[in-house]
């Protein structure tokens, strides 16, 4: 039970360094093309979770249109490297291609960012809802540059051992950064900006302007996550790119292995993965609608994920607050607590 | 100027419309400081109920007001009892996650029941009359008419009763109004339960005038939240005043920006949004409670 309590130390990032070495070593025990393509799926779920968790776990801001960088690094690839004649087409290689796909999404969170994060939580979450669903609209208006509903194809790839490293390499620099940044003043800033964010302030703390840094930082890597999705997709359209579910996946994954903290978005996204995988896969209709009955659950009986409920309570997780603000006659809630 | 006549029309007769689809919305979050992001799944969920009684029954949408009203009320007191009630006390983040659950659930089980094609509610009276040279579609006009008698109603109810000053005492201060003995559980149970059913009541006079799926909701969720931003929370002239700034904005710029699609009513929105965050946060009138203090 403590091992979770050791791993807020040094040991957290060398275990992480392990595992990641040990996946690089991995292919070469001759697994198959389809493995390698499951893995790097789980390698993007955990970068994905990763990136929502430094906003909405660490900062405490709901982001729910996260999905948009995805989509903005995914059409800023998809336009850049398309053969296809449009109206702007420079036709780049993937990986003179990609920074971009980062850039545009972090200047893009840039300037979302600047009105909505000098705000309180709810009016920034609901201001990302909606800036997910006006850009899927706003790119099916924009034919002439984004191929509109027809949507836009890229060059083909079938280089399955790349998309794996290239996962791979993301990932693990993600979440060693999220590791660091969690053990920095800035990371504990965060957290603060989360606690009592009027308290923060009153320390001299500017607090929007870390929220904007974490806020472009976790968008720079979801784009860069967009621009290879585009790129392995080999084909994008407004719908396949801005899809509710990725949202709702990534908020879920945080929340299911624990907000907030280093480890827990990782383990949420592998737990999430093959519970979907082996759960639901053969009950396609019903996935989203277990993914919100799960998030409700969560939220009533486990706020604090699996990290939360097994372990470390202490330091980041939501509990205390929780505790602290929590109705006087508690009795319902605590005999569910365990479930 | 004919032109301009008719949309400033068209924008005010959705801006009634937008009035009554909001309210649920706005006094939830001005009484429980929650904000439903499943907003615009339970009107979906009544104009789904109004497509049902008049296919079944050809019951018309606005006599089926009858039965949606208690049936969402009913719908929204057991939201209350069961979910919401344990997650006011805790941060607004948690509120905003379990109303986002709601919200992924419903739709999908619609969609699963339902299927994603899109229904209709042809009624027989689906025209137009018209009047000192405007046009006037039937449909919209009563809408705004019974909106505007449904936030009369709720008002004087507000003002005028017992049980609407108690929804008003817990929403100024909950406390105070525990030891002066309102059951506060109660009281947000029976408020929750009021804007449940406005909210279906809206979605079942919206059934005549726009196409039914299942994912219509989104939308709606977050125009409420710009009419709310705009308006001021819980606030029924205010409601009232923002739905009918966001139904005209949206009219004009769908009458005089050429080439944009209906669709775009959710940017205009947004954008809408975001320029009343900045200039001015705490709404254009003064709500039950100041914006900025709710958590």
């Amino acid at each position: 039970m403590n091992i979770w309590q050791r791993m807020a130390s040094w040991r957290g990032l060398i275990g992480w360094l392990i595992l990641v070495t040990l996946l690089a070593l991995y292919p070469y025990t001759g697994l198959s093309g389809s493995q390698l393509f499951t893995l790097s799926q789980v390698f993007v779920l955990v970068t994905l979770a990763s990136n929502w968790n430094l906003i909405g776990g660490m900062t405490g801001y709901v982001d729910f249109g996260h999905a948009v960088f995805f989509g903005i690094g995914a059409y800023t690839m998809g336009i850049l490297v398309t053969p296809v004649e449009m109206a702007f087409s420079p036709h780049l290689t993937f990986w003179q291609a990609l920074p971009f796909a980062g850039i545009t999404a972090a200047l893009f969170a840039l300037v979302i960012g600047l009105p909505t994060l000098r705000l309180k939580g709810p009016y920034f979450s609901i201001a990302m809802l909606g800036t997910f669903v006006a850009m899927r609209e706003i790119i099916r208006i924009a034919a002439p540059i984004t191929g509109g509903g027809k949507g836009l194809d890229l060059p083909p790839v079938l280089d399955r051992i790349s998309d794996y490293y290239f996962t791979l390499a993301l990932m693990g620099f993600v979440v060693a950064f999220i590791w660091w940044i969690r053990r920095s003043e800035f990371g504990a800033t965060l957290i603060a900006i989360r606690e009592d964010e009027v308290g923060a302030e009153m320390r001299g703390i500017n607090t929007t302007q870390h929220k904007i840094i974490a806020f472009v930082t976790a968008a720079f890597f979801t784009g860069l996550v967009g621009g290879f999705w585009a790129w392995q997709n080999t084909y994008i359209d407004p719908d396949v790119v801005f899809i509710e579910s990725r949202t709702v996946e990534m908020v879920m994954m945080s929340m299911l292995g624990g907000l907030g903290t280093v480890w827990g978005p990782p383990l949420g996204a592998v737990v999430l993965y093959f519970m979907r995988d082996i759960l639901w896969a053969n009950l396609l209709d019903y996935h989203l609608i277990s993914l919100g009955v799960l998030l409700i659950v969560l939220v009533l009986f486990m706020p604090e994920g699996i990290l939360g409920t097994l372990g470390d309570r202490s330091s980041t997780s939501l509990l205390h607050l929780w505790r602290r603000e929590r109705h006087p006659s508690p009795s319902n809630q605590d005999s569910g607590g365990n479930t | 100027m004919d032109k301009l006549l008719q949309a400033l029309l068209n924008g005010l007769l959705l801006g009634g419309f937008y009035g009554v689809m909001v309210l649920g919305f706005s006094i939830i979050w001005g009484v429980m400081g929650v904000i439903n992001l499943a907003h615009g799944e339970f009107l979906m969920m009544g104009a789904y109920m109004a497509w049902a009684l008049f296919r079944a029954f050809g019951l018309d949408p606005f006599a089926s007001l009858v039965i949606v009203m208690p049936v969402m009320f009913i719908v929204g007191y057991l939201l209350q009892r069961l979910i919401l009630n344990r997650v006011i006390e805790r941060p607004h983040l948690m509120a905003l996650l379990v109303t986002f659950g709601i919200s992924i659930s419903i739709a999908n089980i619609y969609k699963v029941v339902y299927t994603a094609s899109p229904r209709n509610v042809p009624v027989s009276y689906n025209g137009s009359v018209e009047l000192f040279g405007l046009t006037f579609p039937i449909v919209k006009t009563l809408v705004f008419f019974v909106a505007l008698s449904m936030m009369f109603i709720l008002h004087l109810f507000l003002q005028r009763t017992r049980l609407g000053k108690s929804i008003r005492a817990a929403a100024q201060n909950k406390n105070a109004a525990r030891i002066v003995g309102i059951e506060i559980d109660r009281v947000y149970a029976i408020t929750a339960g009021i804007c449940i059913a406005l909210t279906g009541a809206a979605g079942a006079m919206l059934s005549p005038t726009q196409a039914i799926f299942p994912f219509m909701g989104a939308p709606f969720t977050l125009k409420a939240f710009t009419i709310t931003a705009l308006g001021g929370l819980g606030r029924i002239p205010g409601a009232l005043l923002g739905g009918i700034i966001l139904g005209m904005t949206e009219v004009l710029v769908a009458t005089f920006v050429p080439g944009i699609g209906t669709n775009l009513g959710v940017a205009v929105s947004f954008v809408l949004l975001v320029v009343m965050l900045i200039v001015r946060p705490q709404g254009l009138l003064s709500g039950l409670r100041p914006m900025e203090e709710v958590e």
